[in-house]
């Protein structure tokens, strides 16, 4: 009986969030019946999503996707693993830390889309200066997160691993990185979410492939469709990434906090 | 005897900050003379590594016959006006979330869908529905600060102590003078917060949007401008200038955060 009610609350509570949705696509088909604006600026929800549909069956849609996605997984692993590499020493060694925090500190007061023009003078304008402008964007993240999950374990943890005597490798995988493990996981969230970002920009620079691209040459070509869809494309995405990174972090930390509630 | 030792222990604290400095100068002192000796010895073109000289002399002549400043003006104009639009409007769709839970159901789905979206990725459109003059990029800033003031704000006012509220409740404070008295106020840290991260994700956002979309004044604008005639020492200095001034943004917001907040006396409060 209890579970009927909270059950009818939660879809109510579903409803009023689909409110503002529905609310806003019928102002959209309004505003387009009105005819106020030509429909190189202004197109119908419904022609949004035959374009999708079209572009999808095409299989343009997907190898867009694809080769965005293979350029984020490389920038996203090698920013967020130097990030991690650089946080773990920092966060390990006091005398590290005061010499490369203040460089990276400093270093991060330049946005990343600065250093795209000086990226694509050094290295041109091909998958490698795509992948290190990720890299950027994976990496600060990652420093941060990382140093302070290590730099804050709790002392009495690091004392009980004297006491047992754990050293070097065990030490770091037992005690630093579990403990630290909340706050990297954050990282490589932000991290992943920021590369996602920052390919959409790389595309936007000129490329020939990608959904950036796609949205690109939409503009170009003055169809709205097409770059509304794009926005569609890359906001699922964003969500669907979002979405099972923090699924991991709520399994592990339910894990993380198991372990500490055994140990008391 | 005891004063001594407070001397003493006060002295080594000073030299351990003075060592503490030395320190995190050595890092860009070394790469500083790496810079310095490869550009001398012209192991790699100038045209990619320019020597400190040159980026130094770029960097005067840019000033006194580039209009450097107004560049600078331009950008910085253009990061307050879109991250003032951003942070009002996220502090009250915040403030609205954190009080009234249904208001929280209807708009935190949308909210939270939309913002997987990257602020970046908006260009395009914006750039084909409001093709003028500044108010693309300033959209386009101002949404970059819209999303942390609003989360920052929610949160904020979402955990207002409930003894205050007790309290303003039993002295009859209601509707405007509850929000200003005892909520704001004790949703300020959070909503510094949010200020904070709206400015530096304002500033970094500025310089997409200065990429992206045509102008002539800005200091996105120079950089590209560096880029387009292969001209690195130009790039450079652009890029040390955006530093330079996003620093100082974060200083300047900084501090004032920590002095509205010692004004109440938050801490002392709880």
């Amino acid at each position: 009986m209890s579970k009927n009610i909270t059950d009818r609350y939660q879809w109510k509570d579903r409803l009023l969030g689909l409110l503002v949705p529905v609310l806003l696509l019928i102002a959209w088909q309004g505003l387009v019946n009105l005819k106020l604006y030509s429909d190189l600026i202004l197109v119908p929800p419904t022609k949004v999503l035959s374009t999708l549909v079209y572009l999808a069956g095409t299989g343009e849609l997907t190898t867009h996707i694809l080769v965005s996605l293979r350029r984020v997984l490389t920038g996203f692993l090698f920013g967020a693993s130097s990030g991690f590499v650089l946080g773990l020493f920092m966060g390990l060694s006091e005398s590290t830390n005061r010499t490369l925090g203040p460089f990276i500190k400093a270093l991060k007061q330049v946005p990343e889309f600065a250093w795209m023009p000086m990226i694509i003078l050094v290295f041109g304008m091909d998958e490698l200066a795509k992948n290190v402008f990720i890299a950027i964007g994976a990496f600060y993240p990652m420093v941060y997160n990382t140093y302070q999950g290590v730099s804050s374990v709790p002392n009495k943890y690091q004392e009980l691993a004297r006491v047992f005597d754990f050293k070097n490798i065990r030490f770091l995988s037992k005690v630093i990185l579990p403990s630290a493990l909340p706050s990297i996981l954050t990282g490589l969230r932000l991290s992943l979410g920021l590369s996602w970002m920052f390919v959409v920009g790389a595309e936007l620079f000129g490329t020939d492939s990608g959904i950036g691209y796609m949205m690109y040459s939409g503009r170009e070509m003055f169809q709205i469709d097409v770059v509304i869809a794009g926005l569609v494309v890359i906001g699922a995405i964003g969500f669907i990434m979002n979405a099972l990174l923090k699924m991991i972090e709520n399994k592990v930390l339910v894990w993380n906090v198991s372990v500490e509630g055994g140990k008391g | 005897m005891y004063l001594l030792k407070e001397e003493r222990v006060k002295s080594m604290n000073i030299r351990n900050q003075i060592k503490l400095r030395i320190g995190s100068l050595a890092l860009p002192l070394v790469l500083f003379i790496v810079w310095q000796f490869i550009a001398s010895q012209g192991y790699i073109l100038a045209m990619i590594l320019p020597s400190p000289a040159t980026v130094f002399n770029t960097l005067i002549t840019n000033i006194t016959q580039h209009d450097l400043l107004l560049h600078v003006a331009a950008s910085l104009k253009r990061v307050i006006v879109g991250f003032l639009v951003g942070t009002v409007s996220g502090f009250a769709l915040g403030l609205f979330m954190g009080l009234s839970r249904t208001a929280e159901k209807i708009f935190a789905p949308t909210f939270h869908v939309i913002r997987q979206v990257p602020v970046i990725g908006w260009i395009p459109l914006i750039v084909m529905w409001f093709a003028i003059a500044e108010v693309p990029q300033i959209i386009i800033i101002s949404l970059a600060a819209f999303y942390p003031m609003t989360l920052n704000t929610f949160a904020g006012v979402r955990n207002v102590r409930k003894e205050y509220l007790e309290l303003a409740s039993v002295n009859g404070y209601k509707g405007i003078k509850l929000i200003r008295k005892i909520i704001v106020p004790s949703a300020l840290p959070s909503i510094i917060t949010g200020a904070t991260l709206s400015l530096g994700m304002s500033w970094g956002i500025m310089m997409a949007a200065e990429f992206f979309i045509d102008t002539s004044y800005g200091i996105g604008t120079r950089i590209q401008a560096g880029r387009s005639s292969f001209n690195m020492a130009l790039v450079l200095v652009g890029i040390f200038t955006i530093g330079l001034i996003g620093y100082v943004l974060t200083v300047i917001i900084e501090t004032l955060g920590r002095v509205v907040n010692q004004g109440r006396d938050v801490n002392k409060e709880i």
